[in-house]
């Protein structure tokens, strides 16, 4: 039965939901912070009822101050030292240790702030909790971007990729490409072989060799030699530019009202696949976009990380200043 | 030879997504070491790389691969400890774009 369930688990998840159950590996963590919080707060009410010396740099101030801050560095070295290491390491564990960087991040944020006592004047002290307040919010907001950018480049990668995972951009290519080959054997068609008609000069269009579509792909036979150099000189017969009232002429160009001028109706199916692959384009880019996010907010929280300690050295030298003149005239 | 000290800096690179014919090319070049399960923060369970590169091309995905395919969040630690410089991340996505394709996703 044991081994039914097990089988029927483990072949029933498929999917990716946008809200996909991350799993209970945090649970012993969020357990952790809960007695650690639990066990704070009610020292601090405790002691709020019981001492007159309320205040930061007061015996239960400095007991909060020294344990957020081992908090702390335990959140900032632990996890990184083990991601540096790769001695003894096993399959899980540095999802482990993040665990208890969150955890610690947390519960040395909370004793820090138990700390302040309720002081929150503009001094290097408040500062320093300032940072860590934004450094544990970017660190929250962090693992939140962790789970919702992945599942949002693999929408953009599912876009970008054909059914059985190839580049849709080189499909669409390639179907372009084709219709493109095909309406230029199309319009070979309308060229008038030279000689064929009687004021031949003006009609005879030389198609280039290779697969091109625009309008310069025909040229004017002979057209610049034609051209009289003498300005002056005027004749009424027909110059090589004008077309012949007579033959029967395909008319190319259409004008504006006519059905030819709609965008893509000499390419058939052409306009679909650009857009098509505009909108991989797009996908290539949002995706691109998510990328940077999760690399450049790991970097912002990095940047905080090291602002909250510049912060905290600086709250340490100015209560040392205070502090150590007091104790040395003991 | 000379020791410049030099180390190009791919830890931090950003990349596209690769098709499945050049997973499949990476697939088959993988040595098994698992020094990229090894580097990874996300995985949770005890996961062999055989397993893992069993069912990132095809086939059925079973439970725990499945959650470590959703729990991936494309760092990119995986790929600079790879020493044969196989993009880990990018087999990843193609996992998750099967799972996305297989099921509720959308």
């Amino acid at each position: 039965m044991a081994v039914i369930n097990q089988r029927e688990r483990n072949n029933g998840e498929t999917g990716y939901s946008l809200l996909f159950f991350a799993g209970n590996a945090w649970f012993k963590r969020f357990l952790v912070i809960f007695v650690g919080v639990v066990i704070g707060v009610v020292f601090y009410v405790w002691y709020s009822q019981h001492s007159s010396d309320v205040s930061p740099d007061s015996i239960a101030g400095y007991s909060y101050a020294i344990i957020g801050t081992l908090f702390l560095l335990f959140a900032a070295f632990l996890y990184t030292l083990k991601r540096r290491s790769h001695k003894k390491r096993i399959v899980g564990q540095l999802h482990t240790s993040l665990n208890w960087h969150i955890c610690f991040g947390v519960l040395g944020l909370v004793f820090l702030f138990l700390h302040s006592f309720g002081n929150f004047n503009p001094r290097t002290g408040t500062y320093a909790l300032y940072g860590m307040i934004a450094l544990a919010i970017s660190g929250f907001v962090g693992r939140f971007l962790d789970r919702l950018a992945p599942r949002l480049i693999t929408g953009e990668v599912h876009k970008s990729l054909t059914v059985i995972g190839e580049d849709r951009i080189e499909t669409i290519s390639q179907k372009l490409q084709a219709i493109v080959v095909h309406n230029t054997q199309d319009l070979h068609s309308f060229a008038v072989v030279p000689g064929e008609t009687s004021q031949n000069a003006s009609t005879s269009l030389v198609p280039l060799s290779g697969p091109v579509s625009s309008d310069f792909s025909f040229i004017h036979k002979d057209q610049a030699l034609q051209t009289p150099w003498d300005l002056a000189y005027i004749s009424l017969e027909a110059t090589p530019q004008e077309l012949s009232l007579e033959a029967n002429h395909y008319r190319f160009v259409p004008d504006r009202k006519s059905e030819l001028a709609r965008p893509g109706a000499l390419m058939p199916g052409a306009q679909e696949h650009i857009s098509e692959l505009q909108e991989v384009e797009r996908a290539m880019q949002r995706e691109l976009f998510y990328r940077y996010i999760i690399l450049y907010w790991r970097k912002f929280h990095i940047a905080l990380a090291l602002l909250t300690l510049a912060l905290t050295i600086w709250h340490l030298v100015y209560a040392g200043q205070l502090l150590i003149p007091v104790l040395l005239h003991r | 030879m000379l020791k410049t000290g030099f180390k190009p800096r791919v830890r931090n690179a950003v990349m596209l997504h690769k098709t499945v014919s050049q997973v499949s090319q990476e697939l088959h070049a993988c040595i098994g070491c698992n020094e990229c399960l090894l580097a990874c923060p996300a995985v949770t369970e005890s996961i062999t790389i055989d397993v893992l590169n069993r069912e990132t091309l095809s086939g059925p995905i079973s439970a725990p691969v499945a959650r470590f395919s959703r729990a991936c969040y494309q760092c990119g630690a995986c790929v600079a400890p790879c020493p044969v410089g196989l993009h880990r991340d990018a087999m990843m996505m193609w996992l998750k774009v099967r799972m996305l394709r297989a099921g509720w996703g959308e």
